[in-house]
């Protein structure tokens, strides 16, 4: 029994409070919301049972509907780019110029910055009159002046550039360790045989990453279906729901309209959104790990 | 040669571009500008003031927002590193029943949306008497399983020797964790520390939901509130910029670790 203590103190000590943790903020709330979309939640007064009735509004919500259409859309204007952004600046910064390190961190800046931060810039940036800086730099090019946030076809892509801007870095980092473990003799083969770099790069270096790809693409989906702060912060889900992504709408209708009970139909579609991506990287990580 | 020539040009035009948002930030912070009447240059630095900052701290509000924003970042940083290093150590050298059971019911929690859960907590906190209080922020971040993973995973590859030549020579586990598994597990702490930092300082959902009380809010959601309600953007700059520099500081000084933990955390 001492002996038992002496080796085993740590594991009573800090697991069972952390248990407790366990199950009150994560297993107790999961299993509580779940409860809450079979009721009606009120402000003041018991929840009352309802059956599926918001699970049935939520069917027949077009707004709803709306919403993953426009999280679905985000994810097009923002996967790509955020992974070729990434891969270019890994490639750069492991071509073997100077200052690497210096630049690795001038790209990763925006990762730690807050969203509230870079959406004040990105909303000035992005300004929608003659005043906008990237008007006044199209001007330039003679375009005329775009409405850009307050337009309901192009706000969500500017929104989209400020995560392809915030998140390229980290993606570049996962690059950046990809490149690094190729192994340098497949380059000299390559070389040997007189490929140009262009094509070394296409035939040699982008299939070897292809595991990096993979968890990347993997990442910045789950990443884009939970886009909330720029929403909030620049469109408020605006002009004319064009940025009402799911989680902005999850907001709008929990905690403006006190729907609770509706915004926890919409967090388990969610969810189940997040689950499917999750499991399929499951099984593919779990096929990839057989070969290495 | 040419390879070098297009390498050096795109890593400056690229390096520009990122770094403009904070210059111009910076600059920004320093002009006196009218909203109504704001050129799209106006950030080259000519004239520059510190009213913007003056304005900020007139009535202690942003100070009491900085405060806020420091409790419940420091709060949850230490407890994490403390948590996740002593758990990652049992997850990784410990032999108990249900060990690997725990854990991974602990990881496939990951997969729950952060977005669900904060509806139920909600009601829970309303309950607890929680909202418009500390609590809220501080309590639920106290351990993480991120940083019991990266922990676990670096431990995992390192020898039992130590530790069992440390039992022979009658140490108990919890003076083995301090004298033996602490000192190495260093910089794989000091990750946990730095990304628990980055999410609690940065986050933005959390106090929208919980706090009502703008002499509550931490200073991500006061800035928020700031670009909704003040419109003047070199306020905006001002407040950005002070709440920009524990951030920076951390990067400066913290920039491997973040990376390492990217790594890890991604490429097992």
């Amino acid at each position: 029994m001492k002996r038992e203590w002496n080796r085993n103190a740590i594991v009573y000590i800090f697991l069972i409070p952390v248990i407790i943790h366990f199950i009150v903020f994560q297993i107790y709330p999961f299993l509580l919301s779940f409860y809450l979309t079979f009721m009606d939640w009120k402000v003041i007064g018991d929840p009352e049972f309802v059956g599926v009735k918001h699970w049935q509004h939520f069917l027949s919500d077009k707004l709803a509907w709306k919403a993953l259409w426009n999280t679905v859309m985000f994810s097009v204007y923002y996967i790509i780019p955020t992974m070729a952004l990434g891969l270019i600046l890994a490639l750069i910064i492991n071509s073997g110029v100077k200052m690497a390190g210096f630049f690795k961190g001038v790209f990763f800046l925006p990762v730690v910055t807050s969203f509230v931060i870079i959406a004040g810039i990105w909303g000035w940036l992005f300004g929608g009159t003659e005043a906008g800086m990237i008007n006044y730099l199209i001007s330039f090019i003679g375009i005329e002046p775009q409405l850009f946030l307050a337009n309901s076809s192009q706000a969500l892509a500017v929104l989209a550039g400020l995560s392809i801007f915030k998140v390229g870095g980290s993606t570049m980092i996962y690059y950046f360790a990809g490149l690094q473990s190729i192994d340098k003799q497949l380059y000299e083969a390559a070389r040997i045989d007189g490929a140009s770099a262009i094509k070394i790069f296409w035939k040699v270096t982008f299939p070897l990453l292809k595991p990096i790809h993979f968890y990347v693409a993997i990442t910045t989906t789950i990443g884009s279906f939970q886009i909330f702060d720029s929403a909030y912060l620049l469109t408020g889900g605006g002009p004319n729901y064009a940025t009402t992504t799911i989680v902005y709408y999850l907001y709008e209708q929990g905690f403006t309209g006190l729907n609770l009970s509706y915004a926890a139909v919409l967090s388990y579609v969610l969810f189940a959104i997040i689950l499917v991506i999750s499991l399929i990287q499951r099984k593919y990580l779990g096929q990839e790990s057989k070969h290495y | 040669m040419l390879k070098k020539v297009i390498s050096y040009t795109a890593l400056f035009i690229l390096g520009f571009c990122f770094l403009l948002p904070f210059v111009i930030m910076i600059f920004g912070s320093f002009k006196d500008v009218e909203f109504a009447q704001l050129d799209p240059l106006f950030w080259i630095p000519e004239d520059p003031t510190l009213k913007n900052y003056i304005y900020i701290m007139r009535d202690g509000l942003f100070l009491r927002w900085i405060l806020n924003s420091i409790i419940v970042t420091v709060i949850p940083v230490a407890s994490q590193m403390i948590f996740c290093a002593v758990l990652g150590y049992i997850f990784a050298k410990k032999q108990f029943p249900g060990r690997e059971a725990i854990f991974w019911t602990f990881m496939a929690v990951i997969m729950i949306p952060q977005q669900l859960l904060i509806i139920p907590k909600f009601i829970m906190f309303s309950d607890f008497g929680w909202i418009n209080t500390y609590w809220a922020l501080t309590v639920p971040e106290l351990w993480g399983i991120m940083g019991v993973f990266l922990v676990r995973q670096f431990l995992q590859n390192i020898p039992n020797d130590l530790e069992e030549a440390a039992y022979i020579d009658g140490a108990n586990d919890i003076q083995i964790f301090m004298k033996v598994i602490l000192p190495l597990s260093i910089p794989v702490v000091a990750t946990v520390g730095t990304f628990s930092f980055i999410s609690n300082w940065n986050d933005l959902f959390q106090p929208l939901i919980y706090l009502t009380q703008e002499k509550m809010f931490p200073v991500t959601l006061g800035l928020a509130s700031m670009l909704g309600k003040e419109g003047n953007f070199g306020f905006e700059m001002a407040g950005s910029a002070v709440s920009f520099i524990p951030t920076f500081l951390i990067f400066l000084f913290f920039q491997r670790y973040f990376t390492e933990g990217i790594q890890m955390s991604g490429l097992k």
